[in-house]
């Protein structure tokens, strides 16, 4: 859908993206992490044509990229603004126009829009009559609303409150099954963990890190386990022996508890299973994989 | 294209919505209306009596003006002919507070002069003109035809009586007729001030509330740039048509109740002249606004409306686009709002420097800085319109379209640096603006 080969972009002396390649499947989504000043907002910014590439290719579905192709992109920036005077409709009306809609397109995908984030009767409403999460949804709406096949969000968690962001994550699931693609930049590591397909590591203007949310959190696994249960603490404790080792515990009431153990010597999950079976009653036992905020944190620190 | 129109749009909407439009759209005619009636009605403190003395060496007026005596002027008449030294500083003449030089060539140039001592005003103007015209009809009528006066009255050219100072005859600018032009000049830069801060305020905000980048995504700078300034032009515009309506309803007015007087000043030769000026080319207008703009009964009916509404547009949009891409483009790399109102005030002296253009023009038309002040970019605006208001000397009326094309290409190229500034400058936040950095964006493609 989209491959960026070997972009570089400066400013004036400073290298803001270094020789960043990136390939994003269609039907995906894409979630490209690192911290301030990385480059996420300058690669996003390149990709939707606001700012050129010094140096690099980009290709949209086999083509370069190039000006007629912003009509099937959709961007959330990450600092987003409305007309304040401007009625919504009118607001919609102008940015669907932009990206090249008719009006009767505006009009009917509009409808289908307000209907669903139940915006009906808000057409003739000013902007600066709208709360902070009734604007949000204008702004998500006009991202949308020409139904472009990628969709480019920036930080589109921040600034919204926990019901949009769930609105949102719903809606790019689904909008993902209609085998739409989806390219977010987030910190919102939980977000991206349960929505991303996929993710890029940028990290001072390079990329350091790509490839799938699950392969890349069992890429790094450290052997640990949890097991949650009904009984004595105590019990559970002699019961590990020497062959594990407790390195974490949650209390979750006057006799349940989730216990992080360590893996010793050649010990697996299975003789663990054994070894306390009996001595507690177990409720739950998993893997645990490292979040993806301990691998950005693992990576980044390197 | 259609984005850059869209954009625009959506900005004449906006400020066809605010409030500080139709305020001044309101408040400008009507000060404009005060400022004439005060000037009419202070003109009217002149001199009561007039004593003019006739210089008639052909006996073409007969001894005779009026077929009834006027309170407020009176002529005697000499037939031989009088130098204006000897007029001016003869002791017989003091008595006199003008000389009417009156010769055969009047009937074919159709152009008589009045040399007078101190400044008559307007009313006064108006009405010697008119005695005058009146008179050679009467004479033209008898002598050359055998139409009727009311059928002659429909195909005769006017008469135009110059105004010169007795001390200082050669001063063929018209200081009346210059302040004309340097009104004129004058609310073009005005409009250019208050649009381009439009200009400037819009960007800012675009800036500050961020939605300029969701429109990058759609538009390139360049059209996100012409659409603003374009939308804020045409509501320029509208704010101008508001105010020649208005101005124009006011005057009427002013003449059918406040001045009726001066309504009797021939009100055919308007009509005649309107209707004459609107079937004559650019040339021939520019013409026009030499042979009518001098002197008399100047709001009513020497200024030639046609040529310099035409002219103020032109110069206008042209004047706008020079100066408005400077707005556009320090709103654009301004950080804060207040940065950018910081580096308007260079524009602002910029924009003094062209209202004392126009000033300098009106003093000194013949002078050579005037003439450059006519071609420079900066200052055109307002000097060409004094130019024209004075009448550009014969022959060289081409010199208007040079300054007005000089001015257009230069805006053409500020637009282009303009264009990066602005691109370059647009999604930087926060920062402190510099020279340097002006420079470096500027240079930045």
């Amino acid at each position: 859908m989209l491959k960026l080969d070997s972009i570089s972009k400066s400013f004036f002396q400073k290298l803001a993206l270094d020789d960043v390649s990136l390939s994003i499947n269609e039907g995906e989504i894409f979630g490209l992490l690192g911290p301030n000043g990385a480059g996420k907002t300058t690669l996003i910014r390149v990709i939707n044509r606001i700012i050129e590439q010094d140096k690099g290719t980009i290709r949209f579905k086999g083509e370069l990229l190039n000006d007629k192709h912003l009509s099937r992109i959709g961007y959330l920036p990450e600092e987003r603004g409305l007309y304040r005077t401007m009625q919504v409709y009118e607001h919609i009306l102008f940015l669907g126009r932009l990206r090249g809609m008719s009006k009767a397109d505006v009009r009917t995908n509009y409808n289908y829009w307000a209907e669903k984030f139940g915006m009906e009767n808000w057409e003739k409403k000013r902007i600066e009559e709208l709360s902070k999460g009734m604007a949000q949804k204008v702004q998500f709406v006009s991202t949308v609303l020409h139904q472009p096949d990628l969709l480019i969000l920036d930080e589109p968690f921040s600034g919204f409150d926990p019901i949009n962001i769930e609105l949102i994550q719903q809606e790019l699931i689904e909008m993902k099954a209609k085998g739409k693609t989806i390219l977010l930049s987030s910190h919102n590591m939980k977000s991206v963990e349960e929505i991303c397909d996929r993710v890029a590591l940028i990290h001072q203007s390079k990329k350091i890190l790509e490839g799938s949310v699950s392969a890349i959190r069992d890429e790094r696994k450290t052997g640990n386990y949890a097991v949650r249960f009904r009984g004595s603490m105590i019990a559970f404790v002699n019961a590990l022996w020497t062959g594990f080792e407790l390195i974490d515990k949650e209390i979750l009431g006057e006799d349940r508890f989730v216990a992080h153990v360590k893996m010793r010597g050649e010990n697996n999950f299975q003789d663990l299973l054994q070894t306390l079976l009996g001595q507690i009653q177990i409720e739950a036992a998993w893997e645990v994989l490292p979040s993806m905020q301990e691998v950005f944190i693992q990576e980044v620190n390197q | 294209m259609q984005n850059t129109w869209i954009i625009s749009m959506r900005e004449l909407k906006e400020r066809l919505r605010s409030n500080s439009f139709w305020a001044m759209a309101i408040i400008g005619p009507i000060l404009v209306l005060v400022v004439t009636y005060l000037l009419f009605a202070l003109g009217g403190k002149h001199k009561t009596h007039w004593n003019i003395l006739v210089t008639d060496p052909s006996g073409i007026m007969q001894n005779k003006m009026m077929a009834s005596e006027d309170a407020s002027v009176s002529y005697s008449f000499a037939d031989n002919y009088l130098e204006i030294e000897e007029f001016a500083k003869g002791n017989r003449f003091q008595k006199f507070d003008a000389m009417l030089e009156v010769n055969e060539k009047v009937f074919s140039n159709k152009v008589a002069f009045l040399f007078y001592r101190e400044k008559p005003s307007t009313k006064m103007e108006t009405k010697i003109q008119y005695q005058f015209e009146k008179r050679l009809e009467e004479i033209m009528v008898g002598q050359f035809t055998e139409l009727s006066i009311a059928d002659f009255r429909k195909i005769k050219q006017p008469i135009q009586v110059g105004f010169r100072n007795v001390y200082d005859p050669k001063d063929e600018a018209s200081d009346l007729s210059g302040w004309v032009g340097l009104f004129f000049g004058g609310v073009i830069l005005l409009f250019i001030f208050l649009f381009g801060m439009t200009i400037l305020r819009s960007i800012s905000k675009e800036k500050s509330n961020r939605i300029v980048e969701v429109l990058l995504a759609s538009v390139k700078p360049r059209q996100l740039m012409l659409g603003k300034i374009t939308g804020i032009g045409l509501s320029a515009i509208i704010q101008f048509i508001l105010w020649v309506v208005l101005i124009g309803v006011g005057l009427y007015f002013m003449r059918a109740n406040l001045f009726p007087d001066l309504l009797d000043a021939s009100k055919m030769d308007v009509v005649q002249m309107t209707e004459a000026m609107r079937n004559q080319t650019l040339q021939q207008q520019m013409m026009s606004a030499r042979e009518y703009n001098d002197f008399v009964d100047l709001v009513f009916e020497r200024i030639n409306y046609g040529s310099m509404l035409t002219y103020f547009v032109l110069f206008f949009i042209a004047g706008y686009l020079f100066y408005g891409t400077f707005f556009a483009a320090l709103g654009a790399v301004s950080g804060s709002e207040s940065d950018g109102q910081q580096f308007v005030i260079p524009l602002i002296f910029l924009l003094i420097l062209a209202l004392y253009g126009g000033y300098y023009a009106m003093e000194n038309p013949a002078s050579e800085l005037t003439t450059w002040f006519s071609f420079i970019p900066f200052t055109a605006p307002a000097v060409c319109m004094v130019k024209l208001s004075q009448g550009y000397p014969e022959g060289q009326g081409y010199l208007l379209i040079v300054s007005f094309f000089i001015l257009l290409l230069s805006s053409v190229l500020v637009l282009s640096i303009a264009t990066r500034l602005y691109k370059n400058g647009i999604l930087q936040f926060g920062h402190r603006l510099g020279i340097r950095q002006l420079i470096k964006w500027s240079s930045k493609k």
